[in-house]
């Protein structure tokens, strides 16, 4: 009787909550996303998901799966394809390079800014989750690297034994790149100059080739280098892997269990799900409020405008990545006082950290999926006329970017999607893991209950960003 | 001009809204580990000591 009492108290509250709240929303997509419920009602509905998610996971999934799945080799790759991958990532950067001196200072006419921020920093995330490590194929710098060593093994005979590789760095630089990337993406005002562009291009390719010459081309580009750092590791994900000659395939997800977890795993982990959270949160109405206060009491500080600005950006971006990497120690820590294992924080946290890709690609595919869909089209004619010197290379200089091609509701229901889909792999990944590593199943049950947690703090967090970035 | 917190009520109350499942979960979480812990400090209680006599009444 009382649960029955209790039942009718909540659904009466959910009813008035979703009738009240319209008038709060007023800002909000529901106008231009015709959707059936509040959008704050996703949130609720994705938590539904989730807690059932770890529930038919906790009954019908007693044994580790992903940890012990093999891969087949299911092709062969003719050895030519890497250096002729090599030689087309190569000829892409050089043309990136050349096109951000000698074409349009412009971001809507030089097809530059829209590679590097479209193309390459969200497009390539997708090909890598789907078909495996393709930027490694490509990675001009690695590619460059390889044929300088080729050349001198040749002229000069063996090469110097490279330096070890400092285990204590581990993926640090990798996570420092990536926060420094979304900086420029995000903070840098002179972001869509493709001069500028060009020259922090050969900044980082200087960089690159200085740390494999040091540490060795693989060792580097494994830990140091952080796009190879970044998109290797959505490519775990992938079902299919690629080695040299052959090609690989597996269950999706199972790439990840693989994933040695040096320092600075965690940190690039948290860095991607951070970088792209603050990315959101910057364009909703909360930074909007907060961000004029900050500006202002820099400026009485003694900073100009601009340079108060940036600051105020710069220090919203390491609080969200430092939030985020807060919440998942929150969990790690509720986990080991929960599971009684004779592990220490950092040990768990190293060995659970895979379970944060998928909340990254999840985060990457919301947040981006419609500049990727929408504004990604000015590719069609960027790449015609790449200069903005009024070529027509391939015909289609003359494209348009239709920008009602994908319904804003649709939109909105593949960023749900998204998150729900990544943040059951999540829990997925972290359950098949405490199956290994505590006594029972029970055990292992009980010490998911904080990553539970965390997963719907991390999609309440991810809901609450896209809907105010769509307000 | 002053500008009262309440003026803007609306879009906290909705941010607000996203951390209400959060908050359920984290509570009945709370309640579990604690019943689970006041369930093993009952067993440990309640299990025979190493240490204890031996039983006058126990069989030889």
């Amino acid at each position: 009787m009382i649960r029955r009492r209790l039942l009718a108290g909540l659904l009466a509250a959910v009813a008035t909550l979703a009738a009240l709240p319209q008038a709060a929303l007023a800002h909000g997509i529901v106008g231009r996303a015709d959707l059936p419920i509040p959008q704050w009602l996703f949130g609720w509905a994705a938590t539904v998901v989730l807690v059932v998610s770890f529930v038919g996971l906790a009954v019908l999934w007693p044994r580790p799966r992903l940890e012990q799945t093999a891969e087949r080799r299911i092709a062969s790759v003719p050895k030519l394809l890497d250096p002729l991958c090599g030689a087309i990532g190569v000829a892409l950067f050089a043309i990136f390079v050349y096109g951000g001196f000698a074409g349009a200072q412009d971001a809507a006419t030089n097809v530059g800014p829209t590679f590097v921020f479209v193309i390459f920093w969200v497009g390539l995330v997708m090909v890598s989750a789907l078909f495996g490590d393709v930027f490694a194929a490509f990675n001009p710098w690695r590619a460059i690297a390889r044929a300088a060593a080729a050349i001198a093994k040749v002229g000069r005979g063996p090469l110097p034994e490279p330096m070890p590789y400092p285990p204590a760095l581990g993926r640090w630089p990798a996570a420092a790149g990536i926060v420094c990337f979304v900086w420029i993406e995000v903070v840098y005002p002179d972001r869509g100059d493709p001069s500028k562009l060009a020259v922090l291009a050969l900044g980082y390719a200087a960089v690159q080739l200085v740390g494999m010459s040091l540490y060795g081309i693989a060792p580097w580009t494994r830990y140091g280098d952080a796009f190879s750092a970044y998109y290797g590791m959505f490519a775990r994900i992938s079902p299919l892997r690629w080695e040299r000659g052959s090609l690989y395939a597996r269950a999706p997800l199972s790439g990840l269990t693989s994933l040695d977890a040096v320092p600075g795993t965690v940190a690039l982990l948290c860095a991607m799900i951070g970088t792209t959270s603050f990315d959101g949160f910057s364009a909703g109405p909360a930074w909007g409020e907060i961000a004029p206060r900050m500006t202002d009491s820099l400026r009485n500080i003694g900073f100009s405008q601009s340079t108060s600005l940036e600051i105020a950006f710069t220090i919203g971006l390491i609080v969200v990545v430092s939030l985020v990497a807060g919440l998942f120690q929150l969990g790690v820590r509720g986990m080991r006082s929960a599971s009684h294992v004779d592990l220490t924080a950092e040990q768990l946290a190293a060995r659970f950290a895979h379970s944060l890709a998928p909340i990254a690609l999840a985060y990457v595919v919301a947040h981006y999926f419609s500049l990727l869909f929408v504004n990604g089209q000015a590719f069609g004619y960027l790449v015609s006329d790449p200069l903005g010197s009024g070529a027509n290379v391939f015909g289609t200089a003359k494209v348009t970017v239709d920008y009602g091609w994908i319904p804003a509701t649709t939109i909105w229901y593949v960023q749900v999607a998204a998150l729900v889909i990544g943040h059951v792999a999540g829990l997925i990944l972290a359950h098949d893991r405490a199956l290994v590593t505590f006594a029972d199943g029970r055990a292992a049950t009980r010490s998911q209950y904080w990553m539970l947690a965390v997963m719907i703090a991390f999609t309440s967090l991810g809901l609450w960003l896209l809907s105010a970035a769509n307000s | 001009m002053i500008e009262l917190p309440i003026a803007h009520a609306g879009h906290w109350i909705a941010s607000l809204l996203y951390l209400v499942p959060l908050v359920i979960v984290v509570a009945m979480l709370g309640f579990s580990s604690l019943r689970d812990r006041r369930a093993e400090a009952a067993e440990a209680a309640a299990a025979p000591s190493p240490d204890a006599a031996p039983d006058e009444h126990a069989a030889p």
